[in-house]
């Protein structure tokens, strides 16, 4: 297990590794000087020149990656040529808003998911399990902005019950901060708990016609307690590595849904430094959403051998 | 002496199809009884019948009586209470009867504290069992998770999960079919010996003869011929136990193999009346009435005997 | 069993074939000029010829709808086209070779692709070369490459251990010669299974992309773009939104039925008999 955590450590650090490279190259195809766009059309060769000594890009590309990645490295992320401020707090403070957005969606499609899943499956035979199925069906179908889109209209737009937009910091007014985010919380964890209940549904469908829950019957359990204690632990394997990509297409499906709330997460800094043009920090902020991608792949493998002793 | 056993017109279909047609024998206490017959015959719905684990959509009718309690027909909860306690079972497959999950010892001290022991004493005496089943160091194997166990010791395992409660009687079903030759002597060899009444499922009928005392043979959901192994085997009276028995022996070099012509139908496909006539040799137009199971202790259900 | 398959194919194949027919009628016509901006016609009710109504600009929302179906099956069609053409061959390559260099380094590859998901793709794409249809197909497509090689990979390492590839290696056929001739056929179904399933992911990843901005350019109609046109109208015209959302929903839905349909049709694994005395 530690030689394998060692390992997969190293896999983890050389794709990270690798996926800077692609993020910087990508970047540096970019057309248009960032000295020049700062400074516009008018400025002479001599400012231009010296703003480029000043932002570092009159380097060559290999001294500029290296000097980009090692301070990524250490949290530091470089300053903006658009506005001249640091990137690496920016990304700290909109990490936070993202990264809460997405750990409640995950939270709310599991509350969903497991107990529906669960339920349609043992009762696969028998309408209500059906009506469940069709119902995830059709959750999938709806992306996530347009599920917010809906909830807006019905509980922002016809019940008024909650805010159509906007964020406000938990330090600021909690109860605000809670109720700002129940929609778009709703939003991801509608859809994603449908997409998860089909594979909660469908793991604990083959686990159900697994020899050893036989033996557990012939032991003297229940069809229930012998799904319980033996059934749900063997289901979850599939489901976490499920599980792992969910939340990487959570993550994404965050940035779009913040556009829709207002909420000024990863996703609108990021498409704001498109706006901008402002390179440094697209970079910044791809590279970030990258890495957590690859991190929740590591913490999955890592997850799937804790639980699975055969692969230990 | 009473039966530990007692079977009365059992049957079991599932939709409208009749899968085991009214069965009826006994098992005496300590006795040991083999079930033969090809898949298809309806032998393991007849064992899973009696644990009450038949397949969704699948129902038995009759009666079961083990020791004056009832298996068929009755509450769920009731009978969950004695499997694993009363009576208990082993399955054909020991690769996947075990759950991957889960340390053997937990698995096997789960039966105990399930029927009422406490934690403590059901993991101490698990390790007992495992030394019981003969598995060499019996404490480590407790510790192991099933993929770390080969065929035949997985299979032990289940024996001892089934031995745990000291149930009154064991149901087998093909226990040593997925386990190598060398393994299966010594695996039936500990099952005649540690089984407090067996009822052994078989398709091989050289188990049979060494494990059992007497013989159930099953032909399409019914018994065809029952008695004592010895007089069944050597002067068998069906004719559908005598080309099992003919198909079974070795034969020398040149000549040829004999065999049951045709194959086992599909259930619900088999003839009215006999249900072997179609393939029977020596059927005639008498066959297409039921022959009823007749004869004290060596009993046949065959208008055109043997011997 | 049966009759389910079934359903899931009849229901899923008519959503689909709903969604090709508006897209190939709306080459030959539409109710209005889907472009045409009238302001005349602005925020204009159903009915009188226009059905669904017209938005902000006058567009009528049915023509727009239509030629939006083109759209997305546009972007459906060669996103999922590169991932097909792309993933086959390397998951094929992968799998034939499942001890070898070059199976780890496709694979290893393959992962870190898979860590950069369409939009971001289509960010960087947008921001280097201009957003557009172009860049956001590409973008889904690259995306999509990870998916048909993993399905493809694990496919081919089944097809590799039955026997008629055993017979056929061990009679000398060429590698080359054993994927196109054996191995390919084999998993026809599957990548079949994958395409219908990927073709559902694109049309939601080019709604996404469009509603952000990444996407299909105006004036080409969009129904993600529709989407977000309709956002600050949803207080007073929701049916703005109403439209697009259900066609993006009727599309998906429709793919994902059919690459469910299709997988209980072809997997003979799922068909299992029905009773039968060995469980």
């Amino acid at each position: 297990m530690t030689l394998y955590l060692v390992k997969r450590l190293g896999v983890l650090l050389a794709s990270t590794a690798a996926a800077a490279v692609v993020v910087f190259a990508f970047m540096a195809l970019l057309p248009g000087d960032p000295a020049e766009i700062a400074l516009g059309v008018n400025a002479t060769p001599e400012a231009v020149a010296e703003l480029r000594s000043q932002f570092g890009t009159d380097r060559a590309p290999v001294v500029q990656f290296l000097d980009w990645a090692g301070g990524l490295a250490q949290g530091d992320f470089g300053t903006s040529y658009v506005t001249g401020a640091p990137i690496g707090p920016q990304i700290g403070d909109r990490l936070g808003v993202t990264a809460v957005l997405v750990l409640g969606g995950m939270v709310l499609a599991l509350l969903i998911a497991v107990p529906l899943g669960t339920f349609a499956a043992v009762h696969h035979r028998n309408l209500l399990g059906a009506a469940i199925s069709v119902a995830s069906q059709l959750g999938i179908a709806i992306p996530a902005f347009l599920a917010g889109i809906l909830l807006v209209f019905v509980f922002a737009v016809q019940a008024q019950a909650l805010p159509s937009g906007g964020y406000v910091p938990i330090a600021e007014n909690p109860a605000e901060w809670l109720r700002g985010l129940v929609l778009p919380w709703l939003s991801l964890g509608l859809v994603q708990g449908a997409v998860l209940t089909r594979y909660v549904r469908s793991a604990v469908l083959d686990v159900m016609r697994e020899d050893y829950l036989r033996t557990a019957r012939a032991k003297g359990r229940g069809a229930t307690g012998a799904l319980w204690r033996h059934g749900l632990r063997n289901a979850s394997i599939p489901v976490v590595t499920v599980l792992g990509l969910q939340l990487a297409t959570l993550l994404i499906g965050a940035v779009v849904v913040e556009r829709v709330f207002v909420i000024p997460g990863l996703g609108d800094l990021l498409l704001n430094g498109v706006a901008q043009r402002d390179l440094l920090l697209v970079q910044g902020v791809v590279m970030v959403l990258v890495a957590a991608v690859l991190l929740i792949n590591f913490v999955v493998d890592v997850a799937y051998r804790l639980l699975d002793p055969r692969l230990r | 002496m009473s039966a530990l056993l007692t079977v009365e017109g059992l049957s079991v279909g599932a939709d409208s199809v009749e899968l085991v047609h009214d069965l009826s024998f006994t098992i005496g206490p300590g006795e040991r009884v083999g079930l033969i017959g090809e898949s298809g015959s309806g032998k393991s719905l007849t064992a899973l019948s009696l644990m009450g684990l038949l397949p969704e959509g699948v129902v038995a009718s009759g009666t079961a009586r083990l020791g004056g309690r009832d298996l068929v027909g009755v509450q769920e909860a009731r009978v969950k209470r004695l499997r694993g306690s009363e009576l208990s079972m082993v399955f054909q497959e020991p690769m996947t009867a075990l759950n991957p999950l889960m340390r053997v010892g937990a698995q096997v001290a789960e039966v105990m504290t399930l029927h009422g022991r406490s934690r403590q004493d059901a993991r101490q005496r698990a390790v007992e069992l495992l030394a019981r089943v003969r598995l060499p160091e019996p404490a480590e194997i407790a510790r192991a998770y099933p993929h770390q166990l080969s065929g035949g010791q997985r299979q032990r395992v289940m024996l001892a999960i089934a031995l745990a409660n000291e149930p009154r009687l064991l149901i087998c079903d093909e226990p040593t079919t997925a386990l190598d030759v060398t393994v299966q002597k010594q695996m039936l060899e500990l099952i005649a010996e540690v089984a407090p009444a067996l009822l052994f499922i078989t398709h091989d009928l050289a188990v049979v003869a060494s494990v059992c005392e007497r013989v159930l043979v099953m032909y399409g959901g019914r018994v065809v011929e029952s008695g004592p192994v010895r007089e069944v085997f050597t002067h068998p009276r069906h004719r559908y136990t005598e080309g099992l028995l003919a198909a079974s022996r070795l034969t020398p070099r040149g000549t040829r193999l004999p065999t049951i012509s045709g194959s086992v139908p599909a259930a619900g496909r088999f003839p009215s009346g006999c249900v072997f006539r179609n393939r029977c040799p020596h059927a005639t137009p008498a066959c297409e009435t039921a022959p009823a199971l007749t004869g004290d202790g060596h009993a046949f259900a065959c208008w055109h005997p043997a011997g | 069993m049966r009759g389910r398959t079934n359903a899931g194919l009849l229901v899923g194949g008519t959503l689909v074939g709903l969604v090709v027919l508006a897209a190939l009628v709306s080459f030959f016509w539409t109710p209005h000029d889907p472009t045409l901006v009238d302001a005349a016609r602005k925020l204009r009710e159903p009915g009188g010829g226009y059905l669904l109504g017209a938005d902000k600009f006058g567009r009528d929302t049915l023509s727009q709808l239509m030629v939006g179906a083109r759209t997305t099956l546009y972007v459906g069609i060669v996103a999922v086209g590169i991932a097909a053409l792309v993933g086959t061959p390397l998951g094929l390559a992968a799998g034939m070779t499942p001890r070898g260099w070059l199976s780890e380094l496709i694979m290893r590859v393959n992962d870190l692709v898979f860590a950069f998901p369409a939009l971001l793709l289509a960010v960087m794409l947008g921001a280097v070369y201009g957003a557009g249809t172009l860049t956001a197909m590409i973008a889904i497509g690259v995306a999509t490459v990870p998916a048909f090689a993993r399905v493809a990979r694990a496919a081919t390492l089944q097809v590799m251990v039955t026997d008629y590839i055993l017979a056929a290696r061990a009679a000398g056929r060429r590698r080359t010669a054993i994927a196109v001739r054996h191995v390919l056929p084999n998993i026809g179904s599957v990548l079949i299974v994958q395409a219908s399933v990927s073709f559902a992911i694109a049309i939601l990843a080019e709604a996404a992309l469009s509603f952000l901005g990444f996407g299909t350019r105006p004036p080409t109609p969009s129904w993600g773009r529709m989407l977000q046109e309709s956002q600050e109208l949803l207080f007073s015209t929701p049916r703005l939104a109403l439209w697009p959302g259900l066609a993006i929903a009727v599309a998906v839905l429709g793919f994902n039925l059919l690459g469910d349909g299709l997988r209980d049709h072809l997997d003979p694994k799922l068909s299992r008999i029905r009773g039968g005395e060995e469980r």
